[in-house]
């Protein structure tokens, strides 16, 4: 673990990574520090380029898009780390268990995981958000949880499968450690590699997917949030009109964070596992971030 | 055989779950389901088609479970009901217009980024850690990082806005009538390349990780060695040693991949515009036209479902294990 943390720190592509992901954190912690103006008001004229009062213009009902654009990376980093966290925990939970209890508990487990890989996962957001009509990020980020945890599931039940062959777990179950015990204290610190390369890929999926549902109209319109950016200039035809800021900010938020979290867990994975170097878990990455964001 | 038989029982077992996703989620949530799902009927539909639609739905005045079976024979007999942002038109022939126009733009666009990422893939792995590898690898996590709309916008700004170089909307110009004449084929051609253009880069990162990983995979393997030691040339044992190889569960990664695609292209075809699938689920969404939504659901479902068994059948064909198991 703490090899891990060295590794990281001496390695250009994580704190690249690790820097942009700390520009946004601070900017979004700071968002009232930074400026003046209220995100969700009226604080300027319509459709301004950006001037020395409004840093990236207005919006079409003269919101300020510097202040929309930091307050919203609160809602984008809050729900791609809440919903990559529960992400995460099912799918590792779920995984254990299945690998290591096995018998009726892995077929259980594994038959559900499969049916829910199979089932395309944006169709199915998509028709939840409906029926939810407006859905608020946190609504969001519990769907994301709850639809897209199996593919987590799959990989790591697969790993604690030959975890489970090591003789110092079968040490410990000699020595008569419970089944809880030996699942969280011997199997699952050897999957903290998986685990942390699944939860960035989460993150990422989750940040992406917040943002096209909002995109396309079914999020909660008032939030602020670079999803409901993106909805609003479409809808103002920012484009059309020629106000690019409007449009291009949340554009480069979200590929600036994208980058971030890509470099992060590239470095992530050379570093955890040098082996691996070559690429190995960069498959288990897209994987993680195809399972969903591929039917986009 | 039995294998097949097994997938097959339950890939049926995925497309019920899905059904009864679809049947039981209005009826889970607060409020009267009928009300949920058809208040924006009220204006268009006539009331012997809501009265169709709704035993379509199993909104039959009976017990649960045989509102269920309803539901079930409906979805089986191919019946999704009629739309209601589209009426008189049933789902079926709306979704099976905008089909057409997304099979095209997806299946171009898939071919052309297996093809470019695989040889990516290919070259960044056989030279790893070289400036190329670096390069294209790095750059295909970061686009698989980028949300496909992002990508979209900004070649819709700058290549159709800003340069003018393609039109910005519609699947062709709208003055001319659908005809099998030049003028209207290269039309159609003119308005899909800056979409087609954009869900390349898109699905192009895809395709490079997983090959260069298959291959890297693949080179050090006593068979590579040995292409070596015979003193095969690089171009030889790079293509007709590993990547023939690498390329199997890539092959079953592009079935998966075609199983999408009747949902890939949706963010892409909202922003252009473009009448195919996604647009079309896209306005379903926004007229709140349910009978539209599931119906896509379910379509998107089968072609996921179809598509993994396709794999499973390559499979067998390819793995001979697999075949006395």
């Amino acid at each position: 673990m703490k090899n891990v943390i060295l590794g990281l720190l001496r390695n250009k592509k994580a704190l690249t990574g690790l820097l942009i992901l700390a520009i946004i954190i601070v900017a979004a912690i700071a968002a009232p520090l930074l400026t003046g103006f209220d995100p969700a008001r009226r604080v300027g004229l319509p459709h301004q380029p950006p001037n020395a009062d409004h840093w990236l213009g207005t919006t079409r009902i003269g919101q300020d898009v510097f202040s929309r654009l930091i307050y919203g990376a609160r809602t984008s980093l809050a729900v791609g780390f809440g919903a990559g966290f529960i992400i995460t925990a099912v799918g590792t939970i779920m995984g254990i268990a299945a690998g290591y209890k096995g018998g009726k508990v892995d077929e259980a487990i594994s038959f559900l995981t499969n049916m829910v890989l199979v089932v395309p996962n944006l169709p199915l957001l998509l028709v939840l958000a409906s029926f939810i009509g407006q859905a608020s990020p946190v609504v969001i980020a519990i769907i994301l949880g709850g639809t897209s945890w199996a593919w987590g599931a799959r990989v790591t039940r697969a790993e604690t499968l030959s975890i489970k062959q090591k003789d110092f777990v079968k040490a410990a179950e000699m020595l008569g450690e419970p089944g809880w015990r030996i699942m969280a204290a011997e199997i699952f610190p050897n999957l903290v590699s998986i685990v942390g390369i699944n939860f960035i890929g989460s993150v990422v999926f989750a940040v992406i997917t917040e943002a096209t549902l909002e995109f396309l109209g079914l999020g909660d319109p008032q939030a602020v949030s670079w999803g409901v950016m993106l909805y609003s200039a479409q809808n103002a035809s920012a484009l059309q009109v020629g106000a690019w800021w409007d449009i291009l900010t949340p554009c480069f938020a979200l590929v600036f964070l994208g980058t971030g979290l890509s470099l992060l867990n590239f470095a992530i994975d050379e570093v955890a596992n040098p082996r691996l170097r070559t690429g190995n878990s960069l498959a288990r990455w897209v994987g993680r971030v195809r399972a969903g964001e591929g039917s986009l | 055989m039995v294998f097949l038989l097994r997938r097959l029982c339950f890939y049926l077992a995925a497309f019920i779950a899905a059904a009864t996703i679809n049947f039981f989620l209005p009826r889970l949530l607060p409020g009267d389901p009928i009300q949920i799902m058809f208040s924006s009927a009220g204006s268009t539909l006539s009331p012997e088609n809501l009265e169709a639609l709704k035993l379509t739905f199993g909104f039959v005045d009976a017990p649960l479970w045989q509102q269920y079976l309803t539901y079930l024979a409906s979805i089986f007999t191919g019946d999704l009901g009629l739309s209601i942002k589209y009426f008189p038109l049933s789902v079926n022939e709306v979704l099976g217009r905008a089909l057409v126009w997304t099979v095209g733009l997806m299946g171009t666009a898939t071919l052309i980024s297996f093809t470019l990422g695989t040889m990516l893939g290919i070259v960044a792995a056989w030279r790893r850690g070289s400036k190329f590898d670096v390069i294209f690898s790095v750059s295909a996590i970061v686009a698989t990082s980028v949300p496909a709309m992002v990508t979209s916008l900004v070649a819709l700004y700058f290549f159709g806005f800003t340069l003018g170089w393609f039109p910005t909307g519609y699947a062709a110009a709208p003055a001319l009538d659908p005809a099998f004449s030049f003028e209207y084929i290269s039309s159609v051609i003119y308005h899909a390349i800056l979409p087609i253009i954009t869900l390349s880069i898109v699905l192009t990162g895809g395709f490079v990780v997983t090959m260069r990983n298959n291959m890297i995979n693949l080179l050090g393997e006593d068979y590579i060695t040995m292409g070596r030691a015979k003193g095969l040339s690089d171009r030889t044992v790079m293509f007709w040693y590993a990547a023939r190889n690498a390329l199997l569960p890539t092959v079953s990664g592009l079935a998966i991949a075609i199983g999408t695609v009747l949902g890939g292209s949706l963010v892409t075809e909202v922003v252009f515009n473009y009448p195919g699938l996604g647009n079309t689920l896209y306005h379903a969404i926004l007229a709140r036209d349910y009978p539209v939504i599931q119906g896509q659901l379910l379509i998107m479902t089968l072609a996921m479902l179809t598509a993994n068994f396709i794999v499973d059948v390559s499979y067998v064909l390819l793995d001979p294990r697999l075949r006395r198991a």
